[in-house]
């Protein structure tokens, strides 16, 4: 029992919140590009490359703002190259998105090499972390113990869980949310009252460019100050994983970024609690396959449906379609 | 225009007493001088009045794809007020003529004058802004937004930023009920029917204040009774000073809804006529170019054994919903039965289920007595079922196979084709070369790939193997799905010769036409339920309208 309350606590809760942020930032930038209807699987070099970038910057100027800025501007323009090949020359988007993805890993272990001489990682050497925002008054009136839930996290983090209510307003309310939504879905129903698709794309990508970026940024500048090779480590294909499944509903993204962060999370705990490692780092992803494959069944391939199907029909003797009749009527 | 006859021009004449002017120069010119040509058309046709009553003058319009002519040299004179059918088989040059209008495609030669005025109209904005409205064939609706978002998708009304929900609503409710085309704007599209995203779609159109419009191949996804209340809005907009042209190729709903027709062929204008100077025989003469009968086939009467045997069929679709709901039919020889329904109401399905091509959940299905649910396609077109699949170029042939290798399909193993386990192509060939003279396939020979066929001779394709298959069930699955009428009349005579055969034929058709011609009984699908039975001969269209809704007639009876 004891090590269960000491798994289960709000500092939990509090790393959650912190492990969800990253990619819930990269998810939601990539519900831009998913509603408009482009299979961005370009998010993790994005994400690399603004986390790089923010570390230089923060070391140029001074400041972690001026990290963050640069980080973001990098990760807007691999989102640019992106739209480029992939909405103006028709490029596939699989192929584009992962080699801009290796370019990224590429170019960031040749760059830490040339500007920091040396391999694997960088440490210190005056990189400015993102401030802790303590919101004032939470600690008198939650007592210690909760008000770390709301108070004394990284700006970004404010920034990640308030978008998603923003979000619902844009698609919901704004006409560039609205018109993102009927280029994905029915892009002739846009070419018919003369919006531009091209146009909305690119708007699309550098939205997600820009949400790519804030998440690269607070990898790096967020609560380690320090940039390592590869260090998105998935989170940008996870963050596909999670759009496909909830097809760029925020709210959704939501649920399927707490998940893995929870998994995150926990599996720092285990780790401290003298687990494997290496079976511990599995966690995360091994719960996301699970959540997916729940989630996707639904929606699995015909082929799949049809095989279940026969077996089940094989296997039980003749069902009357009662259980049919009071199915929802699909047509009208 | 040589083609026209005195008599069958009806204000067509100023058009060859104008100046001959190069097309393009004329074109270029109207550009830029639009004021000028109402002026020009005035001096060379000094009897009319500028023109101002007509809502689209299209004048010498050519549009070329390549070598192909899709329109050529179309002159085309809409007035105010009047509903304009333009009639004419796949291919005559319709909707690129409409497409031109519309701005969506640029002509070749040739000038548009909307309201009299000369204009060049090169994006569908332009159009828009001059009251044109256009209703597509397919619609462009999007599903996961709700009426009046859809309605007002490309002009949202706005306030503080932010898009006013509340006043889309209440103007969609507005427009909805000065034109009596009633939704609900705050139903959300995915899941309403055809016939309201028709509705949706006019309203689209009206919101953007458009005094013409045109509606292409309208009830081509509706119910009649659908098309019934489509054509009383249409004459409500009419009354109401509106212009609408209609692209069709159904004669009936032309002869029922227009004012004037007119008749493309090969891109060509034919006639151009008022309805009350046509006969329906005289309008498929213009369209076609020769006497075609839809009447329905004379036939003796086969009492034959029955052949297939559908008990209680369950099934789902590919969302995994129920498709069918107990259905019940039974086929005998020399027998052709014909289901009836709007597509989408579980006809498809039924098709595949008794084809093998997708697993029933419950119910039983019997050739000559023998169970065949649930075998493999092979199997069951070995025990006698042969199938035309409904959309030929997905599960017909295979496009880029040559005819012989089309036909070949399902009878690789067969003599004469294969010799221990080797295909004789030359007997393929052979084989192929007779059928293509039997069924009269337009190809130069057997290895034509399939996909230099136009979509009837494709079809003939389909059907030569199907009935050569030596099954006597025969499934056909929508036979002249887009085939020109003259091909239709073709397929038509072979499924009669093989009723006279003794086969078994279950026909699933969306046009009622064919069903009145062939069938001996028609059963009607809604809902993935058989609504009711019609006997083929004395067949009652408003029973079939009724249950194709989904409404009992004898529950219409009692009621009243």
């Amino acid at each position: 029992m004891e090590i269960l309350s000491n798994l289960f606590n709000v500092a939990l809760l509090v790393a959650t919140i912190r492990t969800t942020t990253p990619i819930l930032l990269v998810a939601l930038g990539g519900s831009f590009t998913t509603k408009a209807g482009i299979f961005n699987i370009g998010l993790e070099g994005q994400m690399l490359i603004a986390a790089f970038f923010a570390v230089v910057g923060s070391i140029y100027t001074g400041s972690s703002l001026g990290g963050m800025v640069i980080g973001v501007f990098a990760a807007l323009v691999f989102a640019l190259i992106y739209a480029v090949l992939v909405v103006s020359f028709r490029a596939n988007e699989v192929v584009v998105g992962l080699a801009l993805n290796i370019l990224a890993g590429g170019i960031t272990v040749s760059l830490l090499k040339a500007i920091f001489g040396t391999r694997g990682s960088v440490v210190g050497r005056g990189i400015v972390g993102l401030p802790k925002v303590q919101i004032p008054g939470a600690r008198d009136l939650l007592g210690p113990s909760t008000a770390q839930l709301i108070s004394g996290y990284t700006p970004l983090v404010y920034v990640a869980f308030l978008a998603v209510p923003l979000l619902i307003i844009f698609y919901n309310r704004t006409r560039l949310g609205l018109y993102i939504r009927v280029v994905g879905e029915k892009p002739e129903a846009a070419e018919a009252l003369g919006i531009s698709i091209v146009w909305i794309r690119y708007a699309a990508s550098l939205l997600c460019g820009l949400f790519a970026g804030l998440a690269g940024a607070h990898m790096s500048l967020g609560y380690i100050t320090m940039f390592t090779e590869n260090m998105s480590s998935g989170r940008g294909f996870m963050a596909v994983a999670i759009l496909i499944f909830s097809g760029g509903d925020p709210l959704k993204v939501l649920a399927g970024c707490l998940l893995f962060g929870f998994a995150d999370a926990f599996s720092l705990r285990l780790q401290t609690f003298g687990f494997p490692s290496y079976l511990v780092l599995a966690v995360p992803y091994a719960v996301a396959l699970v959540a997916l494959f729940a989630l996707s069944w639904r929606a699995r391939p015909k082929r799949i449906r049809e095989t279940v199907e026969t077996i089940r029909r094989a296997l039980s003797v003749h069902r009357s379609g009662e259980a049919d009749r009071d199915a929802p009527l699909p047509r009208s | 225009m040589s083609a026209v006859h005195g008599s069958q021009l009806y204000f067509n004449r100023r058009h060859e007493r104008a100046p001959r002017i190069q097309p393009e120069v004329r074109r270029r010119l109207s550009t830029y001088v639009s004021s000028l040509s109402c002026v020009n058309h005035r001096l060379s046709s000094p009897a009319s009045v500028c023109f101002m009553d007509f809502a689209v003058d299209l004048t010498g319009i050519t549009k070329r794809f390549g070598a192909f002519t899709a329109n050529d040299s179309i002159n085309l004179t809409v007035r105010r007020g009047e509903i304009h059918a333009i009639i004419g088989e796949n291919g005559a040059g319709k909707t690129t003529l409409m497409n031109i209008l519309f701005g969506l495609l640029q002509p070749d030669a040739g000038s548009i004058a909307i309201g009299g005025k000369t204009m060049l109209i090169d994006s569908p904005a332009v159009a828009i802004a001059e009251g044109l409205g256009m209703v597509h064939q397919h619609f462009k609706l999007v599903p996961s937004l709700t009426v009046a978002d859809n309605i007002f998708l490309g002009m949202e009304i706005r306030k503080n930023g932010l898009i006013d929900r509340a006043a889309q609503v209440e103007r969609t409710r507005f427009l909805s009920e000065k034109f009596g085309l009633r939704v609900d704007p705050q139903e959300r599209v995915a899941g309403l029917s055809v016939g309201i995203e028709q509705r949706i779609e006019i309203l689209k159109v009206l919101a953007r204040n458009a005094r013409t419009i045109i509606l292409d191949e309208p009830t081509a996804v509706l119910t009649p009774q659908e098309s019934h209340d489509l054509f009383q809005t249409l004459r409500g907009f009419v009354d109401d000073g509106m212009t609408v042209i209609f692209i069709s190729h159904h004669l009936e709903e032309v002869m029922a809804v227009s004012d004037t027709v007119t008749v493309l062929r090969d891109g060509r204008v034919v006639a151009t006529k008022a309805k009350s100077a046509l006969t329906k025989r005289e309008l498929v003469r213009l369209m076609v170019g020769r006497d075609i009968s839809f009447d329905r086939r004379p036939r003796t009467r086969n009492d034959g054994a029955v052949a297939l045997n559908v008990t209680d069929l369950w099934a789902r679709d590919d969302r995994w919903l129920p498709a069918l709901k107990s259905v019940s039919l039974t086929v005998s020889s020399g027998e052709i039965v014909g289901i009836a329904g709007v597509a989408g109401n579980g006809q498809t399905e039924l098709a595949e289920v008794l084809a093998g091509l997708r697993p029933a959940s419950n119910g039983s299905v019997q050739l000559h007595g023998h169970d065949i649910l649930d075998r493999t396609p092979a199997e069951i077109r070995n025990r006698g079922l042969a199938h035309v699949p409904g959309d030929r170029m997905v599960r017909g042939v295979d496009r880029d196979a040559t005819l012989s290798a089309n036909m070949l399909m399902g009878r690789q193993k067969k003599k004469p084709f294969a010799r221990h386990g080797v295909i004789d192509w030359a007997a393929v060939h052979e084989a192929m070369r007779a059928l293509i003279q039997r069924y009269d396939i337009r190809a130069r020979g057997p290895k034509d790939p399939a996909r230099s066929l136009s979509g009837g001779n494709i079809q003939k394709v389909v059907l030569a193997r199907e009935f050569t298959a030596g099954g006597d069930v025969l499934l056909i699955d929508q036979p002249t799905r887009g085939v020109d009428i003259g091909a239709q009349e073709a397929i038509h005579d072979e499924i009669m010769r093989q009723r006279a055969d003794g086969r078994a034929i279950l026909l699933i058709s969306t046009q009622l036409d064919e069903l009145k011609a062939l069938a001996d009984r028609i059963l009607v699908m809604f809902d993935g339920r058989i609504m009711g039975s019609v006997d083929g001969a004395e067949m009652d269209e408003d029973a079939i309208g009724l249950m194709m809704a989904g409404i009992n007639p004898a529950d219409m009876t009692e009621a009243t």
